[in-house]
């Protein structure tokens, strides 16, 4: 007798914004993974990220969604309609299979929103997809009051992807293998001898957030001065190629040899292996930091203008953020400060700057001054409490 | 058979009089030399219509260029023959639903084409075009299909008055199948002369059917004039050009709250160039009608390269000049009257008493007319001077009326009205008559939509737009007080000339006939999108006759009523209206989609 084959059971997770973000997503990803583990996980993601999760565990498919065709529909529509409409199905059937058990949703827009109600299946939605909003809701609301209204927030912004997924934090962060990716020829010795390898991130995604050539340059210089077996790795886009060429030339020739410029020049899985091949990361921009921390290297922020460590510090155990005072671009930087603390594990306090370190508990991760705050660990649970009841109970049990 | 021969009958397979046409003629209109590449290459008059070094290679070029931008169901005319390399590369390069059509100017230049070089496969895919351009014009259009113009510019130098006859009959052709609405944002000016033509303008688009997003700047003139109290002329520079950069951005977000199909603004409209090049990498199409003498406003300098389109009302020089500032497309567009405001008026006899005169003359005291209008005193006839800035022309303070005030539309059209022969004298800086008469004002056409009698300066357009049997002019001012006196004892006369005048602007000068116009030179080059929303391809009906077979957006779309123009906003706002809680087909999650993108899109601020 024949058994009736049953059907693959999918979820979806649809997470369509920046390197930073996607990252930070696969706390959630992985929760959601162990909560079922007999459902096939597929992520849907900002086309040109997929390559991200080519080394996530487990994972079914990434379903690339290109933005930038359907700004291009938008232009198309106005000329044909009939066509831009046809294309769009095309499309949409060259993604496969799209009806899902369960949408999880992370984003905030109502792109995100349509998206949900695309790609779940049409008898699921009533009732599963009514579940999964319910946990998503309280969630989303909080986020968006804290984007808002700032406030003494404590829950790190992937631990609350994983309550809007209605799953507990795994209590350890993701930690990928490195792509099996050449690096170009001039870069493939990196890592490769001793050394304290650094790779500094030049750039950041928004300019309001960027640390200037010429204190990058000073931050080299000294790290370089100070230790011997100091090497910087310029990491960054081809937007930063000439932030990159510029904090070389500010450093003395007889360094120049330890620094190793590969910005724009580099994939996302070879900037993931040159990750992996650092002992640390340092920088400004938050999602090559996350990145670092996903391929193994301790993470070292600089934090300001928007930037939070609460909520977006790198994600895990034993990584640093100095956090600035205030919004405006700082007067002054961390720079011998945080050079003690990469060579020399010395925790150092520096003016207009706090220093944050992260550990992770049965919230996630969490970042503490060495103040010794016992209250921030039960804000958080008061925070989780409230907005996803079911889960404590289950911890609680 | 020689390649003539064999190329005729290729012709005639598929259009034998063209065939018998062209076998008839001798040719000889180029000069046929080989290439260095071997090939034949052509000269007219001394000048190269291909490359002297590789003419396949540059048909190449010259079809990649263009080919891009042509789109299925498409006919592209193609304005230069030569001996049609280009032709054969594009026909290449596009798609078999993409028609090409060529013009043939020329008998004689197509004979030798035909005679140099050999027609392959490719020519039985081309519409080949010949008659008087009002005929090609005419059968283009009854097609029904959207028309790109491209033009081979070597090859169309010797034929220019053949082409720019075609153009305009084209444009004449879309802009009578005004079957579909646009949205046009109107910018006016703080002040001036402009700013009752954008009012015109306005009426006109209007009337022709189209939504016009009035941005009218006139309600900031008192802050500016306040600026000109300033004595430092520093400081009232400074401060009267912040406040046209602030009505510059405060036109822009004035876009962004629902984006035109076109921004037509008038002389003076305060819009920067650093904004008209925002509206420009936001898609926003852009227009300027320079109702201005050019030599006189120079401004234009700055901002030739800010519009997509500029209308001037002089030619020649004028459009050399606007194309060598940087201008991308410069078209010939004259004034015209609005006969709603221009038009015969029933006058008490009170009126006619104040506002009527034997000659009268309205407008403002520019130095020619200080100089000239002297000698119109101390005549057996009455002379009467109305309008402004005749400050210091004590001369004429006799005839001077309402104390030299500014006078308004209703006063001026009672003095039209009320006047036997209204003086026309063109304004200019120097003592005499414009030397450079090169363009007509508006008054030309308000008086004669009066079914006024008026006495104008000569001007080079003239007989282009009036013939004598229907406007008087005089190329001397010593002329004009014999005029007047013949003209005045011949009523009859003057109104027969006037009336017929008058049916001449109704026919042919008004602003509707003239926002026709500037619409179906645009429609013409932007066949996907001002074209398309013109040959009403967006209306419901349109969009419903061309998605038989696509049975979800023929649902979407019969909901709307026949005749209302749909876009993608619309079919979003109507699926959005169904209510949050409603379960949405695939088809209309899409569109959503969409929508959010183009509202991304859109965010013109």
């Amino acid at each position: 007798m024949l058994h009736e084959h049953s059907p693959e059971r999918r979820n979806l997770v649809i997470q369509l914004a920046r390197l930073g973000d996607l990252v930070q997503t696969l706390p959630a990803i992985e929760a959601l993974q162990e909560v079922y583990p007999k459902h096939t996980l597929d992520v849907l993601c900002a086309a040109p990220l997929t390559s991200v999760l080519a080394g996530a565990h487990r994972l079914g498919r990434v379903i690339p969604w290109d933005g930038a065709q359907w700004r291009a529909w938008t232009d198309r529509w106005r000329e044909n309609p009939i066509h831009t409409l046809q294309a769009m199905h095309a499309y949409v059937a060259s993604l496969g299979e799209t009806a899902y058990e369960r949408v999880y949703a992370l984003n905030q827009h109502a792109r995100s929103h349509l998206m949900t109600q695309l790609f779940s299946r049409r008898s699921s939605r009533e009732d599963e997809q009514d579940r999964i909003e319910a946990h998503r809701r309280p969630w989303a609301e909080y986020l968006r009051h804290i984007a808002t209204h700032r406030g003494n927030n404590r829950v790190h912004l992937a631990d609350a992807w994983c309550g809007m997924s209605g799953v507990r934090p795994r209590g350890r962060a993701p930690l990928f293998q490195p792509p099996a990716v050449d690096l170009p020829d001039d870069l493939a010795s990196i890592g490769k001898r001793q050394g304290l390898w650094v790779a500094l991130v030049t750039g950041a995604g928004e300019t309001d957030r960027c640390v200037s050539p010429a204190t990058w340059g000073r931050w080299t210089k000294e790290f370089l001065t100070q230790t011997d077996e100091g090497q910087v790795v310029l990491i960054g886009s081809g937007r930063e190629r000439e932030t990159g060429q510029a904090i070389l030339e500010s450093i003395p020739t007889l360094l120049q040899g330890r620094v190793w410029d590969a910005t724009g020049r580099t994939t996302i899985p070879q900037l993931m292996k040159l990750l992996h091949k650092c002992r640390w990361v340092i920088g400004a921009d938050t999602g090559p930091l996350h990145l670092g921390s996903l391929m193994g290297s301790r993470a070292l922020g600089f934090y300001f203008s928007h930037a939070r460590v609460h909520e977006t510090g790198p994600y895990g155990e034993g990584h640093w953020v100095y956090q600035h005072a205030r919004q405006a671009q700082p007067d002054s930087w961390p720079i011998m400060e945080s050079i003690a603390l990469i060579c020399d594990e010395q925790r150092r306090a520096a003016a207009d700057w706090t220093l944050w370190r992260n550990r992770m508990d049965r919230w996630g991760t969490r970042f503490d001054d060495g103040s010794g705050q016992e209250s921030v660990e039960e804000a958080r649970a008061t925070v989780w409490r409230k907005l996803s009841p079911t889960l404590c109970e289950s911890v609680a049990a | 058979m020689n390649l003539l021969d064999d190329n005729v009958a290729r012709l005639a397979v598929r259009n034998e009089p063209l065939a018998a046409a062209v076998k008839a003629k001798t040719g000889g209109a180029f000069t046929i030399e080989p290439a260095r590449t071997g090939v034949p290459s052509a000269r007219r008059s001394g000048r190269w219509i291909h490359s002297a070094y590789d003419p396949l290679r540059e048909a190449e070029t010259w079809a990649e260029t263009h080919a891009p931008a042509c789109r299925e169901g498409e006919t592209v005319v193609v304005a230069g023959i030569g001996l049609l390399y280009h032709v054969e590369a594009l026909r290449k390069r596009l798609a078999s639903d993409v028609a090409v059509a060529v013009l043939i100017a020329d008998l004689d230049e197509f004979h030798d084409a035909l005679v140099a070089r050999p027609l392959g496969s490719w020519a039985d895919h081309i519409l080949w075009l010949s008659g008087t351009p009002v005929e090609i014009a005419d059968r283009l259009s009854k097609t029904g299909r959207p028309l790109r113009c491209l033009s081979y510019a070597p090859a169309t130098h010797s034929d220019s008055d053949f082409h720019r006859a075609f153009e305009q009959a084209l444009c004449r052709g879309v802009a009578r199948q005004t079957g579909g609405q646009l949205t046009i944002a109107l910018v006016g000016p703080i002040y001036g002369g402009s700013l009752p033509i954008a009012r015109y303008v306005r009426r006109a688009l209007e009337t022709l059917g189209h939504k016009v997003q009035w941005i009218d700047h006139s309600v900031h003139a008192s802050s500016y004039e306040a600026m000109g109290a300033l004595k430092d002329a520093r400081n009232r520079h400074l401060m009267q050009g912040r406040l046209a950069e602030v009505l510059s951005q405060w036109t822009l977000a004035f876009l962004a709250e629902s984006p035109p199909d076109l921004v037509l603004s008038l002389a003076q409209a305060p819009l920067t160039l650093p904004v008209l090049e925002h509206l420009r990498k936001k898609k926003l199409l852009t227009a300027m009608w320079f109702v201005e003498n050019y030599r006189h406003l120079t401004y234009w300098q700055q901002m030739a390269p800010g519009y997509d389109y500029w209308f001037v009302f002089q030619r020649g020089a004028c459009l050399d000049a606007f194309r060598q500032a940087g201008a991308r497309q410069v078209g010939f567009l004259p004034m015209a009257a609005d006969p709603e405001l221009h038009r015969p008026m029933d006058l008490s006899d009170e009126e006619r008493r104040t506002y009527g005169a034997d000659v009268s003359f309205v407008g403002a005291g520019y130095p020619n007319r200080r100089r000239l209008f002297p000698a119109l005193l101390h005549r057996p006839w009455s002379f009467k001077l109305w309008g402004n800035e005749w400050d210091g022309a004590d001369e004429l303070r006799s005839v001077l009326q309402l104390n030299g005030a500014r006078i308004d539309t209703d006063t001026c059209m009672k003095v039209f009205n009320a006047t036997a022969i209204n003086l026309n004298v063109h304004s200019t800086t120097g003592a005499s008559l414009d030397p450079q008469a090169d363009f007509l004002n508006p008054r030309t056409f308000e008086l004669a939509a009066c079914g006024a009698f008026q006495l104008v300066d000569s001007r080079s357009q003239l007989p282009d737009f009036f013939t004598d049997r229907e406007m008087l002019s005089f190329r001397n001012f010593d002329e004009v007080p014999g005029l007047v006196g013949q003209w005045l004892g011949d009523p009859a006369a003057r109104q027969t000339m006037a009336a017929a005048a008058r049916t001449r602007v109704l026919s042919a000068h008004t602003y509707v006939h003239r926002m026709r116009d500037l619409l179906g030179h645009i429609g013409l080059s932007q066949p996907d999108r001002v074209g398309a929303v013109l040959r009403g391809d967006r209306q419901q009906e349109a969009l419903l006759a061309r998605c038989a077979e696509e049975a979800p957006l023929e649902s979407l779309l019969k909901n709307f009523p026949a005749g209302q123009r749909v876009e993608l906003k619309d079919v979003a706002a109507r699926i959005r209206s169904k209510g949050s809680t409603a379960t949405l087909k695939r088809e209309e999650l899409m569109v959503l989609m969409l929508d959010e993108y183009r509202s991304e899109t859109r965010d013109l601020l």
